[in-house]
């Protein structure tokens, strides 16, 4: 009897543990993040326009399409390859709130893989979702992961093996979105996203695509745009205008040949688009950190971080000052917008010009919560969620 | 083909789970009652699809 | 408060609950997840079901893994498979016994080396290979010793080591070319230790030690035995010829295809709930830990005991490092039993790669190496499970003399694995 009693406590107790837990899992998984659209978007699709497979999934994710005042190039910003590096999705976010083309096209993603919004990782002790403060409070973003959901994505194989290069990767990786270009259309939903947006990119005819990321410091490819040859030049401008007008160091490395499944690699290959990929630091992402909290996640400053750094260890510089979430952003608003630029000195008969969106220092001056739009404010069927 | 195979993952955790209750009542060291709900939280989360 | 005080704060608190847990001879299992809730209560962050779950979810795929290979070797065990290979070599070799002995120590290595875990080898063919080599005349402290030693190594052995799949994934490293790092110093270290534990040794009465083998049924064969291996290589061939013809299946429904291939196959009829049963109450304790560690270490992620661990080890002298390898790796193994890959691997992978070695090499060279803390307390899980297995009835002491020639092969090997991991990187094939 008095067994049976126990057994039944740590059952409730069980119990207890998984219903709490689940309905966190849960909450984070479905929490919607609102985005208010820009007078200058002027379009909104779903990814599954271009290939209908993804109908329904969980990566069928928002298409903006910010439509020029004059005819132009076309570019397109993909946030949220990996939405555990925030900067990317959120400096997307300025893009898809404030923008306004006066020239060209630009297409903006905010959840390129959407699966990968939804959770997080284990082991990692992320905190589900963190709040961008704003003048009118402060919006509420989905942490999530490197990889997507096993909920969308599951079982990974017993080696991933890339398509179509044949090359061996980790299991974990056929589920990250920025290992699996060119994607096939018969793959697993991750392969099935790129594929989706590859399609996207062909048949709008896209000039340049720029995936956004984040790195931790102790990885050798950081604070660095990372071109396909077809984008050496364009690259090379970008680099050096930012270092020379923008007051921060942005390097410049070649996609490497052999590596396969990197956005910077297979798009340029499979398309005629240009693939460019923009790093900037997180020290959150970083194995040496401390304390996980969005604290460390917003304002990156890490006394474990900077002992390494005087060690050697790392491959970006830090100290006490951290890389606050605002430095991160805006060092990738400023370096679309000069690749924008830079685009258009060399084409000037197909331009890219962009209003409205704030550069490197005036996001520091005066943070991302101030470009932030108000969900309670937005115009009737101008609110959409992610 | 996909989703067949996805169904059969769902299935062993769910036949994972029924062993691990089943042995949960049999038990009758407490240590062991802990560790087998410990070890059943996870595979119950993911046949609920929480994670 | 700085960060370097609150972290010690919270790991002193999570080594005193452990040790707590420990004294009250609670098993290791249960102390590492109270270590765990204290070390989150402490650092401020209450009970929180939701970093205890989530830690509890990090080695699911893994579980599912050894659930469906260990199912597959009880099953093989239970239709009398292992049972007929083991009389079978007995009495084809029984006379020429350096064959006997390479043939029992690849034996031993395979049932660890398909699911990752020594007890399984242990359980599944160490009662039989130590009557075998009774037979043979080693003595009982001596066959205790190769059963564990060689269980160790299993475990270490590809296709599946959890050593290096936990502490790659920790690093984001593909686990891929650990083959030939990891099988050839197995192979090597496994077959020193079958010959120089076992080779002498007066045969006893091989009559009498062939009598005491379990019979396997009749029907038994060959056939019966190799086609669930078949069914299994095949499919990772398949897999791994086709990637993109084939449907993705991963190694849990593997090794479930190749345990239904075996019990389909039985000559005898078999319970297949029941052996399903006793499997998970076998893996129990293993079970328990990887969920348990899971936890653990989220937590010391959360708190930040991780990232001082890490940058702690990251920063400390490379030759300390190197000179203490065969005392940290076992002495983690002991403690956190797989924790200590995510914990103590991680950082020193990090290390290692910074330094331009080959973190793969290095890594399969520390893998070597931790199986030996399988016999120290305070979890010792393998070394008492082997003594029971074998019925060995001396000391645990004398037990732990016997392993030690071995041990000091294992390790020499595996830190020189590390230091010279450049070098031998061309094993990798990558």
């Amino acid at each position: 009897m008095k067994a049976s009693i126990r057994k039944l406590g740590f059952s409730i107790a069980g119990l207890v543990l998984l219903v709490v837990s689940g309905l966190s899992f849960y909450e984070s998984r479905h929490l919607k993040e609102p985005v208010v659209l820009s007078d200058g978007v002027t379009q909104v699709m779903k990814l599954s326009k271009y290939f209908p497979d993804i109908e329904g999934t969980a990566n069928d994710c928002n298409i903006y399409v910010l439509e020029g005042k004059e005819p132009g190039a076309t570019l397109c910003i993909l946030g949220g390859t990996h939405p555990e590096e925030p900067a990317g999705r959120l400096a997307a976010w300025l893009f898809a709130e404030n923008g306004v083309m006066m020239k060209g096209r630009l297409i903006v993603v905010l959840s390129a893989n959407r699966s990968a919004t939804t959770v997080t990782r284990v082991g990692g002790a992320y905190p589900p979702d963190f709040i961008i403060p704003s003048p009118w409070g402060g919006q509420t973003f989905r942490l999530g992961d490197r990889w997507s959901n096993p909920l969308d994505q599951w079982p990974d194989p017993e080696v991933y093996i890339h398509y179509p290069s044949g090359q061996y990767l980790a299991y974990l990786d056929s589920r990250n979105l920025n290992r699996c270009w060119p994607g096939r259309p018969n793959g697993t939903l991750t392969e099935k996203t790129a594929y989706a947006f590859l399609e996207m990119i062909k048949k709008e005819k896209v000039d340049v695509v720029i995936d956004l990321h984040e790195a931790e410091l102790q990885y050798p490819v950081i604070s660095t745009i990372v071109t396909h040859e077809k984008g050496q030049e364009l690259a090379a401008v970008v680099s050096m205008t930012l270092t020379d007008l923008e007051g921060f160091k942005m390097g410049l490395e070649f996609s490497p040949k052999n590596l396969h499944g990197l956005s910077h690699r297979e798009i340029g290959d499979y398309s005629d688009a240009i693939s460019l990929l923009f790093e900037a630091p997180e020290p959150f992402l970083d194995a040496t950190r401390g304390k996980t909290t969005t604290d460390q996640l917003l304002t990156g400053k890490d006394e474990f971080v900077v002992k390494a750094g005087k060690h050697g260890l790392l491959f970006e510089k830090i100290d006490e000052k951290g890389w606050p979430i605002d430095v991160r952003v805006g060092r990738h608003t400023s370096a679309i917008l000069q690749t924008m630029a830079s685009w258009t000195e060399v084409h000037p008969e197909r331009p890219l010009l962009c209003d409205n969106v704030p550069r490197y220092a005036e996001v520091i001056e005066k943070g991302i919560g101030k470009f932030l739009q108000d969900p309670a404010h937005g115009k009737p069927g101008r609110v959409l969620f992610e | 083909m996909e989703l067949v195979v996805t169904i059969i993952y769902y299935c062993l955790v769910g036949f994972v789970s029924v062993l691990l209750i089943y042995n949960l009542i049999k038990t009758t060291e407490w240590q062991k009652e802990v560790l087998y709900i410990i070890v059943l939280i996870p595979f119950l989360l993911r046949l609920f699809m929480l994670k | 408060m700085d960060m370097t005080t609150y972290a010690l704060i919270v790991l002193g608190v999570m080594v005193l609950f452990y040790a707590g847990a420990k004294l009250l001879k609670l098993s290791t299992e249960i102390s590492m997840f109270i270590a765990a809730a204290a070390g989150c209560v402490a650092g401020g962050f209450g009970f929180s079901a939701r970093h205890i779950a989530e830690g509890a979810m990090t080695y699911l795929d893994i579980n599912l893994i050894f659930i469906t290979a260990t199912l597959f070797m009880n099953i093989l065990k239970e239709s009398g498979g292992v049972a007929f290979v083991v009389r079978g070599m007995f009495r084809r070799f029984r006379r020429q016994r350096a064959i006997l002995l390479v043939l029992l120590t690849i034996l031993l290595l395979i049932p660890g080396a398909l699911t990752g875990a020594g007890s399984v080898t242990v359980l599944i063919a160490g009662g039989m290979v130590s009557t075998v080599l009774l037979g043979l005349g080693v003595p009982k402290v001596k066959t205790a010793a190769i059963v564990f030693i060689v269980a160790g190594l299993s475990a270490a052995a590809p296709p599946i080591s959890l050593w290096a799949m936990m502490t790659a994934a920790g690093v984001n490293m593909p686990y891929v070319g650990f083959f030939w790092p990891l099988m050839l110093p197995c192979l090597v270290a496994g077959l020193l230790t079958m010959f120089i534990l076992g080779w002498r040794g007066a045969p006893a009465d091989l009559e009498r030690a062939l009598e005491e083998l379990p019979v396997p049924p009749a029907g038994m064969n060959w056939l019966k035995i190799i086609l669930p291996f078949v069914v299994f290589l095949g499919l990772i061939v398949v897999g791994r010829t086709w990637p993109h013809e084939t449907v993705v299946t991963g190694l849990p429904l593997m090794f479930l295809c190749a345990a239904l291939t075996s019990y389909v196959l039985s000559p005898q009829k078999m319970d297949l709930f029941q052996i399903s049963q006793k499997t998970i109450e076998q893996l129990l304790p293993l079970l328990g830990t990887l969920t348990c560690v899971g936890i653990l270490v989220q937590i010391m992620t959360l708190t930040g005991v991780r990232g001082l661990l890490a940058v702690t080890t990251v920063t400390l002298p490379v030759a300390l490092v190197f000179a203490t390898l065969f005392i940290i790796l076992p002495v983690s193994e002991a403690v956190l039993m797989w924790g200590a890959a995510p914990v103590i691997g991680v950082p020193l992978i990090l290390l290692f790669n910074t330094m331009g070695l080959n973190p793969i090499v290095a890594l399969a060279g520390m893998s070597i190496i931790w199986p030996l803390g399988d016999a120290l307390p305070p979890t010792a899980i393998i070394g008492r499970l082997t003594v029971d297995v074998t019925g060995y009835q001396g000391s645990y002491g004398q037990f732990l003399k016997a392993c030690l020639i071995p041990a000091v092969i294992m390790m020499i090997i595996g830190t020189l694995m590390v230091v010279y991991s450049k070098q031998l990187g061309f094993l990798t094939g990558l």
